[in-house]
């Protein structure tokens, strides 16, 4: 049974092998049930947030997940409108992380927000004044756009496909993906646009307010671009990752490296536009609104290392990594350059998120510290497991990495010649061969 | 949300704000229903094979789809197009036309001359072959013989199971003719050809169908025939090669011998499921 739903020519563990991976994350997956239980049924309360420490551990969650799932819409944009058709060995993965990290979010928006059951509000008398507003109508819509971008790949389960209804649908909804690739980048463009916006208008909150364009803060463009360089390397990173844990060759090596081509590049732009918005913000933002900048930094944890890790030793190093070719051409060092490259960002939604509302603002305000409940935590781990666990299943039952077949028998034939020698002596004659 | 909800106005932000939202729902709900309707037609087509041979053929790996010009040495590397149906194919009509006129003569294995016995195996000239493993003889009443070729039954050996169509079912190329089954493996075998079946034959151990056109006369222009049959079974040995060597198996030369009678005996520990899905061309 489970044989006959793994695709032809692709070797998976067995289903108790399976089992076993799975287990843990599972018992994860209904800890943080529980804990979002607790959350949804005794209130906010379970939570070490306050009406002061607003945003916590799940909103800094949320952004992070959101900017690296990103990876799906530009990859998609990348893939079906710009034609860089290397990405198509990774487009079903990076649609299904996308859809893991979107849906991931909502859930973990609807515990936040803490009256699920009035979720519809948002829609029915939505306040079109507001960032929040756009990022939660963007989002609920690209999560619509992700769910029927994942239904072709689930649909061309082997055993699916058996049901003619259901393989000419996939076939049909295929041919139109490129409609939904360009929505999801419309919608994706904004929302990630609008959650960096959400902090570039707050006034009342220096650290994080930034001056742009017209209605726009400089956050708006950054999150945008932070967001589309990474996520290549993102995409990069759980593809080694799937390697790794499978023991398979998933992609060609040229893969990985057009990934980090794409990565490098945006990410030195966004280094570079990071680097001038914070010059802006020292010299001419911060001091208008009367504080310096340097105060920010005063207070521990967060010194200026911040600063520098987030700008410089996980932004422009990675950037740099991912753009000279000798280092690309080394995986270790691939690896780790798209690593470096997510921490950076969320290490940035970090700052964004946690630091702002930590730093005091007005004269009488103490410096305020947070630390999640084990209920948050419990929640924030149920969302780390559904991803693994989705992936997982997904891995295992649909075609993640179309070349998979192809690139294990390169990879086969590369390293066993090399370890014979290329001599011919060293080869054995097929059993399905008899001499003539 | 609405004109009528409490607080809505008609200012520039809501109308752009709704506009945009709205824009996108009608562009995701337009994708479905179109998706929808077409399935709906093609189910109501009976396209549901032609879709599937589609969807197999694109993924297929690229050395796989290769042209059957690239086979014979005719084009260095071209991947086909057409899904194996060469009846369509511009390529095809201009490099068949140059063969007629004696222009391949230059080219090595199209000089050669057609052999009964390939690689131990037997592959009779007056047969076309599809690249299914599939062969078609074409009979003086003006129906074809459709059977599976000597490779294609070496693969399964003696299967447990044959499913053959019911008389009078119509067949379209690259579409299932026959279901093979031995253990737990099961094949999809393609037709070579569009037809009609008009009963199927028991020969010994041998067996094949009988079909007739379905308009009049049968197109062949997609089959393989004469000189390019042996690069051909060359490239199929190849890729069986490729397809049995396991995780853990060791390289093979592709010329140390001729395929035994029973493939799969002779190799129990490959995954039989996966070879013949890449042999039959089925997904």
């Amino acid at each position: 049974m489970d044989k006959d739903l793994i695709a032809r020519g692709v070797k998976r563990c067995s289903p108790r092998q399976f089992g076993m991976w799975l287990a843990p994350w599972v018992a994860l997956f209904v800890f943080g049930l529980y804990s979002a239980g607790l959350c949804l049924a005794k209130g906010l309360n379970q939570t070490n947030m306050d009406n002061r420490f607003v945003f916590g551990l799940w909103i800094f969650l949320d952004l992070a997940i959101i900017a690296l799932g990103a990876g799906a819409f530009f990859t998609a944009f990348l893939l079906y409108v710009l034609k860089v058709e290397e990405l198509r060995a990774v487009i079903n993965s990076a649609v299904v992380i996308g859809f893991v990290c979107y849906s991931g979010a909502v859930a973990v928006l609807l515990v936040d927000v803490g009256q699920p059951l009035r979720s519809w509000f948002t829609f029915w008398y939505p306040n079109v004044h507001s960032m929040l507003t756009e990022v939660t109508f963007c989002i609920s819509c690209y999560l619509l756009v992700l769910a029927i971008e994942y239904l072709p790949i689930v649909l061309r389960n082997r055993r699916l496909r058996d049901v003619p209804g259901f393989l000419v649908f996939e076939h049909e909804l295929h041919k139109l993906v490129y409609v939904l690739a360009g929505v999801g980048t419309f919608l994706s463009f904004f929302h990630q646009g609008s959650l960096g916006g959400l902090y570039g208008v707050l006034r009342g909150r220096p650290f994080a307010f930034r001056e742009g364009l017209a209605l726009w803060p400089s956050t708006f463009f950054l999150f945008i671009l932070s967001a589309a360089a990474v996520g290549p390397s993102f995409i990069l990173l759980t593809t080694w990752l799937a390697e790794k844990i499978s023991g398979k060759r998933l992609v060609r090596r040229r893969v990985f490296d057009v990934l980090a081509r794409i990565s490098g590049l945006l990410l030195a732009v966004y280094v570079a536009a990071k680097a001038l918005d914070t010059l802006v913000w020292i010299n001419r933002t911060s001091p208008e609104a009367g504080f310096p900048a340097a105060q920010y930094y005063s207070w521990r944890p967060f010194g200026t290392w911040i600063l520098f890790a987030e700008i410089v030793l996980f932004g422009l190093v990675p950037a740099v990594m991912l753009l000279v070719p000798r280092v690309r051409a080394r995986t270790g060092w691939l690896v780790a350059a798209a690593a470096m490259a997510c921490f950076g960002v969320v290490l940035n939604r970090f700052v964004m998120t946690i630091q702002t509302l930590a730093v005091p603002t007005l004269s009488f305000d103490p410096f305020l510290s947070y630390y999640p409940s084990w209920q948050e935590v419990g929640t924030f781990l149920a969302v780390i497991a559904f991803g693994v666990l989705v992936y997982s299943i997904s891995f295992r039952y649909l075609r993640l990495f179309p070349e998979e077949r192809e690139v294990r028998q390169i990879s086969f034939f590369t390293t066993e010649t090399r370890r014979h020698g290329e001599n011919p002596k060293n080869f054995s004659v097929s059993p399905c061969l008899r001499g003539e | 949300m609405f004109p009528w909800n409490y607080g809505f106005h008609w200012t520039a932000a809501t109308v752009i704000f709704l506009g945009a939202f709205y824009a996108v729902l009608a562009a995701v709900a337009a994708t479905l229903l179109a998706a929808a309707l077409r399935s709906r037609r093609d189910v109501r087509a009976h396209a549901v094979e032609e879709i599937r041979w589609q969807s197999d053929f694109d993924s297929l790996p690229a050395r796989d789809r290769l042209c059957r010009h690239a086979i014979t040495g005719e084009l260095a590397g071209r991947e086909c197009p057409n899904g194996f149906d060469c009846r369509t194919c511009e390529t095809h009509t201009r490099l068949a036309t140059a063969a007629v006129l004696a222009a391949t003569r230059s080219i090595p294995a199209m000089r050669e001359k057609p052999e009964v016995e390939i690689y131990g195996m037997n592959y009779p000239v007056d047969r076309l072959y599809h690249r299914g493993h599939t062969w078609v003889h074409p009979a003086s009443d003006g129906t074809l013989t459709v059977g599976i070729d000597d490779l294609g039954r070496r693969l399964l050996g003696g299967a447990d199971a044959i499913d053959f169509p019911q008389r009078g079912a119509r067949l379209r190329a690259n579409g299932p003719v026959f279901t093979l089954r031995r253990g737990s493996v099961r094949v999809r075998v393609l037709s070579p050809v569009d037809g009609e079946v008009v009963g199927a034959h028991f020969s010994g151990p041998a067996w094949f169908l009988k079909v007739k056109p379905l308009n009049g006369g049968f197109d062949l222009r997609h089959l393989l025939s004469g000189p390019e049959i042996k690069p051909w079974v060359a490239h199929e040995i190849e890729r069986l090669q490729l397809a049995l060597a396991g995780d853990a198996a060791l390289p093979t030369l592709a010329d140390g011998g001729i395929p035994v009678d029973d493939i799969a005996a002779a190799c129990p520990g490959a995954d039989w499921d996966a070879v013949c899905g890449v042999m039959f061309l089925d997904g």
